[in-house]
């Protein structure tokens, strides 16, 4: 089959090439998709540049991407709760990474029913950013009333958050660039804040959580617009002591800074790591069907052309989430 | 069953054999909600009868979206004529939209009955015709009714239908967008 792969670490146009591999082969916990849209995320442009090497070593080559929508056409042994026929998405798990290809062996945990109501190209843009807000948002306790604070509102995960909160009755600010304002307040943000006018720490006060999808100087920052108790989460600041500790790194300690503004504010610091999970999955079906958020896309690319939806993506300009149409 | 015996004896006489018959092909069973009766690309040989719940059948296009097209609930037959009258795979899925209570029946042994008892040919002839103007009537309202007015149709065709259904399920019947069936059902509340 054809698959897009990542051939060596370095800039996109160099590291990504079109191979004819085998078609994967499944498990007895397995299906295998055949593969009409993926997706592609900030992490893919980690992998290829070679930052991520030590966290998620791969062998090289390797098929990229972990965002999929499409029809299972083959099931394993064990795999009860999937027919063959179904339509379906999944952020498939780090090791059956290779999502840009004609198939993928994913295992049935990590899959759930697409939503109906909408195409192969927007149901495979949910899975990786949807998981991604839904964790860290359900990890915040969020519920009715809650202010949030949800930094850049038009990225993948940012666009998803906004509308998730607002399914659960918080009061959303955002934070965005004047020419998304617009279009960012259409998915329900109750205060969106242009980044490039307006200082958004003076506008929030007493968050009862920050969602920090942008790190740096945004990460420390969330404790002076934090409510005392409450949660910042992070998707891309440092990691917490207890997540680097799952991981092994048993010497970790949260910088000095951190631990401090947390203590001042008895709010906690937590890193989220995503992770694929087939029941969260199909909660973002219910709240698709139900109409109650909708996948924002900014560009579908053919297969062929898939290379190029990775210069985009690497440009960071995409309002919303890039697909590639496979088949 | 009963009551899908007493529907018939009320339109013809309904000799006991046939009656016996009747039970001897059929099977009620309960299925819960989400379970796919009848599966796109896959064979077809049963017909179910609703006895109280809620199915739907629909069809999937290229780009993946559900249309639905219908909705059976009490005393309404479902299942996937096109792939049944031409021996073809199913074109449809036919799933429940909550637990419900149906009596299955294999097409082959519904036709046989009228070999064997031709008294049930007028029934047969009724239940056809009825489906036939259920679906001159869905094409034609399709054609030259407003989203809003086959939206009221369709209420008192399906009365308190939306309690077993999605919006999109409703959408996609009516063909519109789930959008419009909003901006509709508010029109309709502040009328």
């Amino acid at each position: 089959m054809k698959a897009l792969q990542i051939t060596q670490y370095g800039a996109i146009k160099d590291s990504l090439a079109f191979n004819e591999i085998d078609k994967p082969t499944i498990q007895a916990n397995d299906v295998l998709i055949e593969i009409k849209a993926a997706a592609i995320n900030p992490i893919d442009k980690s992998i290829i540049l070679g930052n991520l090497q030590d966290l998620l070593p791969i062998p090289l080559p390797s098929t990229i991407s972990y965002d999929v929508s499409g029809i299972i056409v083959e099931k394993g042994d064990d795999v009860t709760n999937f027919e063959i026929g179904d339509l379906v998405y999944s952020r498939v798990p780090q090791e059956q990474m290779g999502t840009v290809a004609e198939y993928v062996a994913v295992t049935s945990l990590a899959v759930s029913k697409k939503p109906g109501n909408i195409s192969f190209e927007e149901a495979a843009s949910l899975p990786l950013a949807g998981l991604t807000a839904l964790q860290s948002l359900e990890y915040a306790g969020i519920k009715a009333n809650d202010k949030v604070l949800i930094h850049a509102g038009s990225g993948g995960v940012g666009s998803f958050a906004i509308q998730y909160a607002k399914s659960k009755g918080a009061y959303v600010y955002t934070t965005t660039s004047t020419t998304n304002v617009e279009w960012v307040k259409a998915l329900g943000a109750d205060r969106v804040i242009d980044y490039k006018t307006e200082d958004y720490k003076t506008i929030v006060k007493d968050a009862d959580i920050v969602f920090d999808t942008l790190g740096q100087n945004y990460t420390t920052e969330a404790f002076e617009v934090i409510k005392q108790g409450g949660k910042v989460i992070s998707v891309v600041g440092p990691l917490d002591e207890a997540t680097a500790h799952l991981f092994g790194m048993a010497d970790y300690k949260l910088p000095e800074e951190l631990t401090a503004l947390s203590k001042a504010k008895a709010a906690e610091y937590k890193f989220i790591f995503m992770h694929p999970n087939g029941s969260h999955l199909a909660d973002i079906t219910a709240l698709i069907e139900d109409d109650k958020i909708k996948p924002i896309i900014d560009k579908v690319y053919p297969f062929s052309e898939s290379i190029a939806a990775f210069t985009h993506l690497a440009s960071g300009r995409a309002k919303g989430k890039i697909v590639i149409k496979i088949n | 069953m009963e009551e899908l015996i007493q529907t018939i004896k009320n339109r013809i006489d309904l000799s006991p054999e046939a009656e016996n018959y009747f039970y001897s092909i059929s099977k009620e069973i309960s299925v819960p909600k989400g379970s796919v009766l009848i599966r796109e690309g896959q064979t077809v040989n049963k017909v179910y009868f609703v006895k109280s719940g809620c199915l739907r059948s629909f069809c999937t296009d290229k780009s993946g979206k559900e249309h639905t097209l219908q909705f059976a609930i009490k005393n309404w037959w479902i299942s996937d004529y096109i792939a049944i009258h031409n021996n073809e795979l199913a074109t449809l899925t036919v799933e429940c939209l909550e637990d419900s209570t149906i009596i299955e029946f294999n097409a082959k042994e519904v036709n046989g009955i009228l070999d064997l008892f031709p008294e049930y040919e007028p029934f047969q002839r009724y239940i056809l015709e009825r489906h036939v103007v259920s679906l001159q009537k869905r094409i034609l309202n399709q054609l030259q009714l407003t989203a809003a007015e086959r939206y009221d149709l369709f209420l008192e065709q399906y009365p308190n239908i939306e309690q077993h259904t999605k919006n999109y399920h409703i959408a996609s019947f009516l063909g519109i967008t789930q959008e419009s069936l909003s901006r509709i059902r508010v029109k309709k509340a502040n009328k």
